[in-house]
């Protein structure tokens, strides 16, 4: 919101030695935050006023119309203006040929179209009021003809407020609320508003205007006024400088003076005229109910939109905008003006649904204080009688108040003030920090109690922890001296999951060389489309960032081979790891569980062998590291809706039997699919259960001790059958039992040309040894023979 | 044998030694000359064994005799083989290229953390000397967990501030890692003290400084007398461990329905020092860290006393602190997975001559 300092210089005076930057910095450490602060230095020399006698079209341009303006001392002038709007007899702003301003040092005469031109008719912008492009500013019968304009005018500093900062207080949306926070900043009384007394406007010879309310949940108040002798004419000149300085564009005295009173106090005000709304009922609209607001677009309406009615006909959209049956025009006689305060879930909820966001309607959302209703009608009538010497009121202020607020107290106990503050405020100084904003604090017993005014009791302060916001504000963060805390000492239980995912992503990145990537937690469905895949029963968005963003991951690994695909140009062999968190349809608390991806990526297809092994050691070797467990593998079946899994080589992790994760290579088809460039990559992959993972004990690691006679080793190397499973050859061989055996390892295994088709050599390694003597080599050698005869009954063929 | 004897034949052996050593010039021919003086059946090692089987008047002698000649023998080996592995080192070092000892090593690529990960753990580490417990919570929150336990009910305004991405589940992916303090509070009760990273969600549209996926970490605080200058004080040792440098705060009101009072800590620029620059809008501070004092609705939606117990909740966003920490200009970056941008080029390669990238 746009703070104009000239105008908070109505209520109160900002000490001399503060310059605006200052007071800015103080607001925002205070109050709410100041996201900039502009001087609007017109340097105005020798504007003056001036009456049009005539303006007509230059015939050859469309866009300019030669003016012949009265400047005063019977003189005339005559000058081109590109306004949009000149009427005849109308006063504006001009600055004769000497006469300047910022954006216009060199005012002259010149020769525009032919035409003699004769200084310009001032557009709006060059006062920094934002206008439709070379828009003239009209001014009102205070200044005649040739009057001097008062260069201090058009100054002004203006300072901006971070709406968010001040979504709970509706008191600062206009600024005398502003000028009251500035006032208990700077230690300055604040002015009275300046209304006119309520009771002047009860005169009881003036008829009541019929005001009712159908639900008071959704209007708390309605106060309304009948007046007449509102022509049509501009607003002072002072006024529409100050609404173009805070973002408002002046459009008529009447529109001006409303919304300049909406800019002071906060309170949205309308006016009907008279003769289309007479009497006010507020109530619901009929369901698909077609109106048309005063910017000429017809709505649609819902059951749930509050209007403002006259005799069953709708007038305007409670505290939205009005209609344009009922707006005031220049043949308006009386007006009916409208103050009223509603519900702001109401408006929130309508304004939504209708798209239709006015500063009227900002305004009721942050609960306005319904005690501004009739202040505003009160102010109305201060400014309006400067403005419209005719201004009398036709009927009396009428009020419909069903929703009246009590007066707000506050129980607050000051151990609790010094507990989070930090030290100690006594009564007195609450009392001196509290006054300037108009709260009242007086002690009961131990606890004090603290009067809220009314326009600081509607959704703002209603606890104790809200005054002693007020307390720790006012008295300044900034003065507060900072305190280590006091703890008192506990345990957490260990949270194995956070603990498995940090050690995870340790283990990979520095063993292994992974790099970690962070992906989004939706697939992407064009991606599963492409491929034909039915990405399976997935959580939803109602909501996606894009088309096709709707399916919550179930995997990490699209997104991982994505990345990969992204990568492929760059680097040789990719590594990618992910840790998060995918998603399934249960109801049940495991409905997301942590995963952690793998991808293990070569160039060139023949490296899908290594590739897939060297992602197997990488994952025993964690097993081994986090858990102290060995891993197995098992063939499984490919899930039909994640392609990445090959239809053949799939396999399970287990430990202790248990299934912890998903790994394969990734298929040539699927790979040409995906990308065209990975078909002559190997890409191996495996997807890890954290959160299941998290559960597992870990074992408590054994150490050799030395043996006191050295073990010897001994390799065998035998021929099995391809189709022969590692788990199962290796169960086999185990099998063998052998008073000398100490241990026996896995080696390795190996197909290819040397071992002949369809088979695989295996290695493995027994170490053998006593703890009484030395071994012999006829013990070796009669072990072997042993072993040998083993390996050989299951067929397996034994290489020398 | 008597010890005269016994000295000729020992004399006899080290001038035989003396000259078999003199023709040695393999390392391997050493070793095998030595077997057959020093060995169990050595020459000199025959009169070392025969020690024992002197009667026991003469064993002292013999032994003193014996060992002090194995010594020297010993010597005149360890000598030879000296000179003979010295001149091979230099036939070696000769035949090899100049030794550079400037030249990089070898080490296969780095892998690495995200960014984003990698400034996660520095805060982690850093509550962690403190005592803290690190809880995640869910990124799929039920619509009370991330509301209406906040203080944020259906119709306040707040929820303006919040584009939330609705579940067709009747849940929502959570807005800010805020509920994880409800449920901290559940978990282990009064007194507290977690701080709570991970992946939050609003309906935003994307571009070089908005994501609609990015990653904060909340701080909370719960015990006996906890104080605003408690909160003042934790958020300049977090900022300055982070920083690694002294920084300035500036503190100031700032609203969120879930604390009260509500405070917005500011940094002073690190790009600019204060003085004003576009990063921090000419204004000298960033901000950095919005806080307060727990609201006393979400004490008591958490079964907390709040007779007993205050507390101080802070947020501090994850995403803009890595991209502040690693130069990362443009935030699209971090969830692209272009390794190119995420990955400092010394992981990637070799030692960088010339950097003007
Ligand atoms: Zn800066």
């Amino acid at each position: 919101m746009l703070i104009s300092l000239t105008w908070l210089q109505d209520y109160i005076e900002i000490p001399p030695a503060i310059d605006s930057r200052e007071l800015a910095e103080k607001f925002t450490v205070t109050t709410a935050e100041v996201e900039q602060i502009e001087r609007i230095d017109i340097s105005a020399q020798g504007l003056i006023a001036a009456r049009v006698i005539s303006a007509k079209e230059l015939s050859h341009s469309r866009n300019l119309k030669l003016v012949e303006l009265d400047v005063g001392g019977g003189k005339t002038v005559q000058t081109v203006t590109a306004a949009p709007v000149i009427h005849e007899g109308s006063n504006v702003v001009y600055a004769p040929p000497g006469a300047s301003v910022a954006s216009m040092p060199k005012i002259d005469r010149a020769s525009v179209a032919d035409v003699e031109s004769c200084g310009i008719i001032l557009p709006g912008e060059a006062l920094g009021i934002e206008m439709a492009a070379q828009e003239a500013v009209f001014l009102d019968e205070t200044f005649s003809s040739g009057a001097l304009l008062p260069s201090d005018l058009f100054d002004d500093w203006i300072i901006e407020v971070d709406n968010k900062s001040i979504t709970h207080r509706p008191d600062l949306w206009g600024h005398y609320g502003i000028a009251r926070e500035m006032a208990a900043i700077l230690r300055v009384p604040l002015k009275t508003y300046p209304v006119v007394p309520i009771e002047d406007l009860m005169t009881p010879d003036l008829p009541e205007l019929p005001i009712s309310i159908g639900d008071s949940s959704a209007c708390r108040r309605y106060s309304g006024l009948v007046v007449e002798g509102v022509p049509t004419k501009p607003a002072p000149l002072w006024m529409q400088l100050r609404l173009g300085h805070v973002g408002m564009r002046p459009i008529s005295g009447l529109v001006d003076l409303t919304n300049y009173i909406m800019a002071d106090l906060g309170q949205p005000m309308h006016a009907f005229d008279a003769s289309a709304a007479d009497q006010i009922d507020v109530g619901w609209a009929k369901p698909d109910e077609k109106f048309r607001t005063l910017d000429g677009m017809e709505r649609t309406l819902h059951s749930d939109s509050l209007m403002i009615q006259c005799q069953g006909k709708s007038v305007a959209i409670a505290g939205i905008m009005g209609g344009l049956e009922s707006e005031v025009s220049e043949t308006t006689v009386s007006l009916l003006l409208e103050s009223a305060n509603f519900d702001p879930s109401t408006i929130r909820r309508t304004a939504g649904k209708l798209g239709m966001r006015t500063d009227a309607s900002a305004r009721f959302e942050k609960s306005l204080d319904p005690t501004n209703t009739a202040l505003a009608i009160q102010r109305f009538i201060v400014l309006g009688r400067d403005m419209y010497p005719e201004l009398t009121c036709k009927s009396r202020f009428s009020d419909c108040y069903p929703g009246a607020v009590k007066p707000t107290t506050v129980s607050v106990n000051p151990a609790h003030v010094a507990r989070t503050i930090g030290r100690n405020v006594s009564l007195q100084e609450a009392n001196d920090l509290l006054k300037p904003l108009a709260m009242d604090v007086s002690a009961i017993g131990d606890q004090w109690s603290v009067a809220v005014p009314s326009f600081r009791a509607t959704n703002d302060i209603s606890i104790e922890a809200d005054v002693i916001e007020e307390l720790a504000r006012t008295i300044g963060f900034g003065t507060v001296q900072p305190a280590m805390p006091r703890v008192s000492m506990r345990q957490f239980e260990k949270n194995g999951l956070h603990e498995l995912e940090r050690q995870s992503l340790a283990y990979f990145t520095t063993a292994h060389s992974y790099h970690e990537i962070h992906g989004y937690i939706w697939y992407d469905a064009n991606w599963f489309r492409k491929h034909d895949v039915d990405p399976g029963q997935c959580v939803e968005l109602k909501n996606p960032a894009a088309e096709g963003l709707q399916y919550l991951r179930r995997s990490l690994m699209p997104g991982l081979l994505a990345a990969t695909a992204r990568n492929r140009f760059y680097f040789p062999e990719i590594c990618l790891i992910e840790t998060g968190s995918v998603f399934t349809r249960k109801q049940s608390d495991d409905n997301e569980v942590r995963h952690v991806g793998l991808v293990r990526a070569r160039r060139g297809k023949k490296a899908e062998t290594a590739v897939f092994e060297e992602l197997k050691g990488a994952i025993a070797g964690w097993a081994w590291d986090r858990f102290a467990k060995q891993v197995a593998y098992r063939p499984a079946k490919a899930n039909k809706h994640h392609p990445w899994e090959h239809a053949q080589r799939t396999a399970e992790l287990t430990i202790d039997g248990d299934s912890y994760g998903t790994l394969s290579v990734v298929d040539a088809s699927f790979r040409r699919r995906m990308d065209e460039h990975l078909a002559s990559w190997a890409i191996a992959w495996a997807e890890l259960d954290l959160s299941k993972a998290s559960k597992l004990a870990r074992h408590n690691e054994k150490l050799d001790t030395i043996p006191a006679n050295p073990l010897v080793e001994l390799d065998f190397s035998f021929l099995v059958p391809s189709a022969s499973l590692y788990e199962k050859v290796v169960a086999n061989a185990s099998g063998f039992e052998h008073p000398l055996l100490r241990r026996l390892c896995y080696v390795g295994s190996y197909e290819g040309d040397s071992v002949g088709a369809g088979q695989r050599s295996i290695t493995l390694r027994a170490l053998i040894g006593e703890a009484s003597r030395t071994l012999l080599d006829e013990d070796a050698a009669a072990f072997s023979k042993e072993f040998e005869k083993h390996l050989v009954e299951f067929g397996y063929h034994i290489r020398r | 044998m008597d010890i005269d004897q016994l000295n000729e034949q020992i004399a006899r052996i080290e001038a035989q030694v003396g000259l078999d050593l003199a023709g040695v010039e393999q390392v391997d021919a050493l070793r095998s000359l030595e077997t057959t003086v020093l060995g169990k059946k050595g020459s000199l090692g025959v009169l070392i064994g025969g020690v024992k089987d002197c009667p026991p008047e003469q064993r002292k002698a013999f032994g003193q005799t014996v060992n002090q000649a194995k010594t020297r023998v010993k010597t005149l080996f360890d000598s030879r083989l000296g000179k003979l592995q010295s001149s091979v080192s230099e036939a070696e070092t000769k035949a090899e290229t100049v030794f550079d000892p400037t030249l990089p090593g070898k080490c296969k690529e780095m892998g690495s953390v995200h960014p984003v990960t990698s400034v996660q753990w520095e805060i982690e580490r850093i509550f962690e000397r403190l005592g803290f417990t690190v809880e995640a919570g869910p990124e799929m929150e039920s619509e009370y967990n991330n509301f209406e336990a906040l203080n944020i009910p259906a119709t306040h305004p707040a929820r303006d501030m919040q584009d939330t991405f609705w579940l067709d589940n009747g849940k929502v992916l959570r807005t800010h890692t805020s509920p994880v303090q409800f449920r901290a509070m559940k978990k282990f009760g009064a007194p507290l003290r977690i701080i709570a990273p991970g992946r939050c969600f609003r309906y935003e549209t994307i571009d070089a400084s908005h994501e609609n996926t990015f990653h904060q970490v909340e701080g909370l605080m719960i015990d006996r007398d906890i104080s605003i200058p408690n909160l003042i004080a934790m958020s300049r040792m977090l900022l300055r461990e982070v920083m690694e440098r002294d920084v300035e705060l500036r503190v100031r009101p700032g609203y969120f329905p879930f604390v009260e009072p509500g405070i917005e800590i500011d940094m002073n620029c690190q790009i600019c020092g204060g003085q004003g620059c576009p990063t921090c809008k000419q204004s000298g501070w960033v901000e950095i860290l919005p806080a307060g004092m727990v609201h006393p609705n979400v004490l008591e939606a958490g079964g907390v006393d709040t007779e007993e117990y205050t507390g101080f909740a802070f947020g501090l966003g994850l995403t803009r602190l890595a991209m502040m920490k690693f130069g990362i200009g443009d935030i699209r970056i971090l969830n692209g997975g272009d390794l190119r941008a995420m990955v400092s080029p010394e992981r990637l390669g070799g030692p960088i001559l010339k950097d003007k990238v």
